[in-house]
């Protein structure tokens, strides 16, 4: 690792020693955990969700459940965690206790209220004992109590109200965390901001069903014979995590420093975050499956990246992809082209003569006896799906084609009958 | 002391989570030529893609259905060489464990009770199967899908023929044998053991007690002797020293064996069952007695480098003279030569020759001759064609012989084969016989 290199990233004033941080969630429920994390290089934590003892909190279980893909496990993960069950004095003892050792790793307190007092009530509390940043926890999709959870993240004025009280109470940051679990996430930013929000946390978990079981029909985590649409996170909902955070990074109304997450497991998936627009990224699930060393590696990562792009500055990567993220309208679709084969190195599965038949736009001929595809370039649709299954590395690559190159128009099966086809209301 | 634990029993297989790690291995091929390799139409692009679409059932419909013994192809075939040598994965790391996701997915079918094969509406006709190794139990299962009334006549105590004698226990076990012989109880083919059918006048007779067709599978029971062997003790065949393995005289074999020096004469995957057995019973040295080099050997090569990794000693180049015995006409010691590569033989592999004066005496109490199975003295020329060694003249497509109601496959036809290549001729007789019959009724 490059000593070069400065990780070191600032969010609303308050300075990370780089950008991985952990979320608030199972991984941060203690200090004795934290510390661990802390001591694989974790530059802070996202505490686990504050609960200020007004409502009774008991954890369903089992709390959480695997979706599969293959034979790769936990390419998602469902849970029906709830907030902290600890005491508010004990979260808050431990609060004290990773302060006072470890004084340069910020602690971000989550917190949620189940009313506008206790909103206030757990903020102060939080402030008072060490807590360098708030999170507002606006979007935990699988809470039941009417105004808490997601119901505050889809209730627009709502956020903008919690906010405000939260606010009024702490000089410190204060983060409104997003759900993923409405259309457009920069409209509840705004409210956020609106309500003084100084930054932008998201994605919480999406709702979802990771399985349900066949032989007793109940979905997954099975409660005792019953299952819930509640939280699912991990690798396979990072596109859709990163769409969300380009969108409020580029929403000029919204203009606030993100802290994102969603699937997270790899310095590659920070980095694209860091790309899109986020100053800190925050992680859950990918140590639920490998465990806090990963950051041993994230960190690693992102410093021979940098290096070898000649970054000093990882704060420098923010947002950087945004200039090349436009709508689909800016294409140039002038230019055109076509998947080309290096068939030296074709190992003869035919797999893309199966998709580019089934799915793509039939430009392919097997050769029986070569056992090897051949391209009819006028017909490739360029959708490059066959190099999506081809299990040789890059065999298979994009290249432009010239100007003046035609693709040939989709087969119609019987021409003599379009004279016959009837169109209502007008010519073509 | 008696022998059990791995001498007598398999290794076990993959699991679901390993079956289903391999196949997401495989690449699905468009042409798949696994299923291209294999003598017996297996089809392992199909049934591994269904295992890779959770589509469990359905692979192992698939298997079961081309082939009533699934499971023994699974674990006994030379994949290497057959359908996993086509495998297109070798181009990437290596080839699928098509072999081992096979014997996974009929043992699954156990696991979970499910049993694809059915018999098919009843027909009146009766068919004799004779021999119950892999030809005729494929043979018997392919007519009870058809519905005919299947008699399977078995000289030995219990069914399997090669698969229940012929190899080490270690290798097939009874138990992995008994699973599989119950998709033959559920096809409701009937088995009459320890009944010999006596050559052509056994098989003439079975015609004449109602049978519309006889298959002749009776598989090659002699083996081929070195000279002088019948007259010292201690010498055995291959035949003799796998049948007392997977028989009662284990125990009496191995406390003969043990500590002692036992050599093994031969270089195909028969010695090496039969080299590996001596050391695993005990031998204080095994040694494979090859005159050929170590390349020309026509065992497997997983099963040489197996047998080398064992602790076996190979000597090749190496030609047995003679026998030597004691007063008793116990055996002592063989007498080898030296041989050195000449030119290239008929069957194209260089010649051993001996070196004149390099004899030398290999000490040991127990020898086995892997040279080779062929036919018994049981004699079938006086109602179908046979050749000068014993066997018997058959269409290889259709298994069709001199005679119209006689049908045969597996090694009495084809001389020493595999598992699969009699199945397929097992197979292949059933569709004829069953085309024959159903022609006949018509007519």
């Amino acid at each position: 690792m490059s000593a070069k290199t400065d990780l070191a990233v600032t969010m609303c004033g308050v300075r990370f020693r780089n950008p991985f941080i952990l979320s608030s969630s199972p991984v941060s429920n203690s200090a004795e955990m934290v510390e661990q994390a802390y001591e694989h290089g974790w530059a802070g934590v996202c505490y686990k969700t504050l609960n200020s003892g007004s409502i009774p909190m008991i954890h369903p279980t089992p709390r959480m459940a695997v979706y599969d893909y293959e034979g790769k496990r936990e390419v998602g993960l469902q849970n029906v965690e709830q907030i902290s069950d600890r005491p508010l004095k004990d979260n808050l003892a431990d609060f004290r206790y990773l302060k006072k050792k470890y004084p340069d790793r910020p602690i971000i307190a989550s917190i949620m209220g189940f009313s506008n007092d206790e909103w206030a009530f757990l903020a102060k509390a939080a402030a008072d004992n060490g807590a360098d940043m708030l999170e507002l926890n606006f979007s935990c999709p699988h809470m039941t109590v009417e105004g808490s959870g997601h119901k505050v993240g889809q209730a627009f004025s709502l956020c903008e109200k919690f906010t405000d009280t939260v606010k009024k109470v702490v000089r410190i940051p204060v983060l409104a965390k997003m759900t993923p679990n409405i259309t457009d996430m920069t409209e509840p930013a705004i409210f956020s901001k609106k309500g003084g929000a100084d930054g932008i946390s998201a994605v919480n978990t999406f709702r979802g069903i990771s399985s349900i079981g066949l032989d007793d029909l109940v979905p997954h985590p099975n409660v005792f014979g019953v299952g819930a649409m509640s939280g699912y996170s991990g690798a396979a909902i990072k596109p859709i995590a990163l769409h969300f955070i380009a969108e409020m990074a580029q929403c000029p109304e919204l203009g606030l420093p993100l802290s994102a997450m969603g699937g997270v497991e790899t310095w590659v998936d920070a980095l694209e975050y860091l790309l899109v627009g986020a100053t800190v990224v925050q992680v859950t699930t990918g140590v639920i499956k490998y465990g806090y060393r990963i950051v041993e590696d994230m960190i690693e990562g992102l410093a021979d990246y940098c290096e070898a792009k000649g970054i000093r500055k990882a704060a420098d990567l923010v947002g950087k992809a945004l200039p090349n993220l436009k709508t689909t309208d800016h294409f140039d679709l002038a230019r055109q082209g076509i998947a080309q084969y290096d068939l030296d190195r074709c190992i003869g599965c035919g797999q893309c003569f199966i998709v580019c038949r089934d799915a793509g736009g039939q430009a392919l001929e097997w050769q029986q006896k070569r056992r090897r595809p051949k391209l009819v370039e006028e017909k490739c649709l360029s959708c490059m799906i066959c190099s999506f299954i081809c299990p040789v590395p890059s065999l298979i690559s994009f290249k432009e084609m010239p100007k003046d190159w035609k693709r040939k128009p989709t087969r119609v099966m019987a021409p003599e009958m379009i004279d016959s086809v009837k169109l209502q209301g007008g010519t073509t | 002391m008696s022998v059990t634990g791995s001498f007598t029993t398999m290794e076990t297989g993959f699991g679901l989570v390993q079956a289903l790690a391999e196949a997401d291995r495989c690449l699905l091929c468009h042409d798949a030529p696994c299923s291209k390799g294999c003598p017996a139409e297996t089809d392992p692009g199909t049934f591994i893609r269904k295992l890779r679409l959770r589509n469990v059932k359905g692979a192992i419909r698939t298997i079961k259905t081309n082939n009533a013994l699934g499971g023994a192809c699974g674990v006994l075939c030379p994949t290497s060489r057959l359908c996993e040598k086509e495998c297109s994965a070798t181009g990437i790391v290596r080839p699928i464990a098509i072999g081992k996701i096979q014997r996974f997915l009929v043992e699954h079918a156990w696991q979970i009770g499910f049993e694809p094969l059915s018999r098919g509406p009843s027909r009146r006709e009766k068919v004799a199967v004779v021999g119950s190794g892999p030809a005729g139990l494929s043979c018997a299962a392919e007519l009870a899908k058809e519905g005919f009334a299947v008699t399977v006549f078995e000289e030995r105590s219990e069914p399997g023929g090669v698969i229940r004698w012929g190899v080490p226990a270690y290798r097939f076990d009874k138990a992995f044998l008994a699973n599989e012989m119950a998709t033959f109880e559920n096809l409701g083919v009937k088995f009459a053991c320890n009944k010999r059918v006596d050559g052509a006048e056994g098989a003439k007779k079975l015609l004449a007690d109602g049978f519309s067709a006889v298959f002749l599978g009776p598989g090659l029971w002699a083996a081929e002797r070195l000279t002088g062997a019948e007259k010292v003790k201690g010498v055995r065949t291959s035949v003799e020293f796998l049948a007392a393995l997977r028989g009662k005289g284990l125990d009496a074999l191995a406390k003969e064996v043990a500590g002692k020096t036992v050599a093994v004469i031969g270089g195909g995957s028969v010695a090496m069952d039969c080299v590996e057995s001596a050391l695993k019973l005990g031998a204080k040295d095994a040694y494979l007695v090859y005159r050929r080099s170590f390349a020309q050997m026509p065992a497997e090569t997983d099963e040489r480098v197996a047998a080398l990794e064992l602790g076996v000693h190979f000597l090749v180049l190496n030609q047995p003279v003679k026998y030597l015995a004691d007063g008793k006409g116990k055996l002592k010691g063989l007498k080898l030569v030296r041989t050195r590569l000449g030119k290239p033989d008929a069957s194209g592999r260089r010649k051993p020759e001996p070196i004149k004066g390099s004899e030398w005496v290999l000490e040991c109490t127990a020898v086995v001759e892997a040279i080779g199975n062929r036919a018994d003295a049981t004699d079938w020329s006086a109602i179908v064609k046979t050749d000068d060694a014993g066997l018997v003249v058959a269409n290889r497509k259709t298994g069709k012989t001199s005679s119209r109601k006689v049908f045969a496959g597996g090694d009495i036809v084809r001389g020493p084969a595999l598992v699969v290549e009699a199945v397929q001729d097992g197979k292949l007789a059933a569709r004829a016989i069953g085309a024959a019959l159903s022609q006949e009724v018509k007519a």
